[in-house]
């Protein structure tokens, strides 16, 4: 215990606090400005009041744009989870020339597709396709966007579920659809409840597409509807953004809690061979 | 029950390898057979392609008296343990027994009945709940087996079924598999690397090498007259003694070379091997090295010289140039 042990140990301890104090300061005005009668930028104890929460819910657009955001991001997430699942177990499994190179430049270009250097060609080739709008047109561009990413990650877990499984299945007599729903997807469930969980979030909080793409006001989501926030002054809205913020972050946090503890991110350990 | 016959039978992969080789072969009704080979020799492949897996290029596989040829695996009526066991680790043992029923749509109750009742059998009753991940690898190949039993296919096809074992385990499973498959008359095929293996649990023995069969016959057959010098170097825990003579090869086991006054073979002792209850011990006769067996504390001592002699009938004949056994 010398002086220099005490005083590392000390700097040390402060730099955790001041590290924690970063991340926790906004949680707790998450936690704290919904319900302050004069709610700040600032952090401090609040003056208790649930008027701010009446006042959101009168707001003409919030709730609504919350069960826009829960739909897009449904569609948007079950279209990426199916087809990621499908398309990953065929690229794992059939052996075609190039397929590495596929899924490579699948890769790069996913990021170029929904990417802001395409937003023009996507915005004229949705508004011809008379898709502008409309929540399901939107939700299929976000989960394009996605699936490439999704088919990536997902053929590594499809990868690892041994082929001898699915060749016992087959001699017991499985069909092809059996082998996928008896025996792969339920291996490589940790993967699927990633892909799920990970493609909700990406969807949850996709600002760009939907702002070009839905130009109404009562079908935009949540996070398009947050930039709307300001009073006549043009100053952020103090009543409504904070609550709005905590109830948008909610449903996030449910689905990692509910697939966490109902699919779980667990592996079945590897039986020793 | 049936046997099964394969006729002409060739496995190509698409890189052009012929793995199995216009092969032909009969395994009997409730035969417990085995396909033994070094690794690469096409025992495998052969096995898959009488389960399907893999799909034939020339032939016809038959069970009983279906061509199975160009039928997929789920409709051979064969049952296979594969050698990672390949249990799916989400089920616990009673839904990865009862699994060949669950994809035949059997009622669940039949299923639960099934599973209980097969688990029984292989001792694995304590166990149904369980999941693959927490057996020990004896209790696993147990419950691939009793998974397979389940299915009451008309033939048991088994890929290494040993291997994943530790020695002593191996003995003790080898004798509960002859066991079980006696009970069951069920016609088996199993595949295997270790000499010993197969000729411990085998009713008859096929010898491959290079996609074609060297030798088939009854254990004893092919370890007592190898056909030919492969197989007379892979068959025996110790390996035969080969030694040119004019224009033949002699072939003699050391399990039947014993000192006599007039012999085969004159050298000197240079190393002796405790083999447990026997003990190996190589003659050094100048260009050669002849082992042969001795019992226990008879064991000469290192540099005396010894002659060793075997019956007549024991000492076998290859021609030089293609190895194979002169009659």
């Amino acid at each position: 215990m010398s002086p220099l042990w005490i005083v590392r140990r000390i700097g040390f301890y402060v730099l955790i606090t001041v590290v924690l104090a970063f991340f926790a300061v906004p949680m707790l005005w998450l936690a704290s400005a919904p319900f302050d009668t004069k709610p700040g930028l600032g952090l401090r104890w609040p003056d208790w009041t649930f008027a701010n929460v009446s006042a959101t819910f009168d707001h003409p657009f919030t709730l609504s744009s919350l069960v826009n955001s829960l739909i897009l991001c449904a569609i948007a997430t079950v279209v990426t989870t199916v087809l990621a699942a499908l398309a990953a177990y065929a690229l794992s499994r059939v052996r075609i020339p190039g397929r590495d190179l596929l899924l490579y430049l699948l890769l790069l270009l996913s990021s170029v597709v929904t990417g802001t250097a395409a937003m023009v060609p996507i915005f004229v080739m949705m508004l011809q396709l008379g898709l502008i709008n409309s929540q399901f047109g939107t939700a299929l561009v976000i989960a394009g966007g996605m699936l490439p990413a999704a088919i990536f990650i997902l053929k590594d877990f499809v990868d690892a579920v041994p082929r001898s499984y699915e060749e016992s299945a087959c001699v017991f007599g499985a069909s092809p659809r059996q082998v996928l729903s008896h025996v792969v997807l339920p291996v490589a469930r940790p993967g699927v409840a990633t892909i799920f969980v990970w493609a909700f979030v990406n969807a949850w909080g996709n600002f760009l597409l939907p702002f070009l793409l839905l130009r109404d006001v009562g079908q935009q989501p949540a996070a398009v509807l947050l930039r709307t926030l300001y009073d006549e002054g043009g100053s952020a809205n103090l009543t409504v953004i904070p609550v709005f913020s905590l109830l948008y972050s909610i449903p996030v946090v449910v689905l990692y809690l509910f697939v966490s503890k109902r699919y779980g991110f667990r592996f079945h350990g590897g039986i020793k061979s | 029950m049936a046997g099964i016959t394969i006729a002409a039978l060739s496995t190509v992969y698409p890189n052009g390898v012929r793995a199995v080789d216009s092969l032909d072969l009969e395994v009997a009704d409730g035969e417990l057979f085995a396909l033994l080979g070094p690794s690469g020799c096409g025992k495998t492949t052969l096995l898959r392609t009488i389960a399907g897996l893999e799909g034939a290029s020339e032939g016809v596989v038959s069970i009983g008296s279906r061509d199975v040829t160009r039928l997929q695996p789920g409709e051979r009526r064969v049952a296979m343990v594969f050698q990672d066991y390949a249990l799916f680790p989400h089920m616990t043992v009673a839904e990865n027994i009862a699994y060949p029923l669950r994809v035949r749509g059997v009622a669940k109750s039949v299923q639960q009945e099934t599973a209980v009742r097969t688990a029984e059998g292989l001792s694995l009753g304590a166990l149904l709940d369980r999941r693959p991940g927490q057996l020990s690898g004896g209790q696993q190949q147990r419950a691939a087996l009793a998974r397979a039993v389940a299915a009451s296919a008309e033939v048991l096809l088994l890929d290494e079924p040993l291997s994943n074992l530790d020695a002593r385990l191996r003995l003790e499973a080898r004798t509960f598999l002859k066991k079980l498959q006696r009970e069951l008359e069920l016609t088996t095929v199993f595949v295997t690397h270790d000499q010993a293996e197969a000729l411990a649990l085998a009713d008859r023995i096929a010898v491959m090498d290079a996609g074609r069969i060297r030798q088939l016959g009854t254990p004893r057959e092919v370890f007592q007259r190898p056909a030919d010098t492969f197989v007379a170097n892979f068959i025996g825990s110790t390996p035969m003694n080969l030694v040119p003579r004019d224009d033949v090869v002699l072939g003699v086991r050391p399990e039947y070379l014993a000192p006599a006054a007039e012999g085969l073979f004159t050298g000197s002792v240079s190393i002796v091997e405790n083999l447990g209850v026997t003990s190996l011990v190589t003659l050094d006769c100048g260009e050669d090295q002849i082992g042969y067996i001795v019992p226990e504390d008879s064991e000469p001592s290192i540099g005396a010289v010894v002659t060793v002699g075997a019956p007549a009938a024991r000492v076998l004949r290859y021609d030089k140039e293609t190895g194979l056994l002169v009659r």
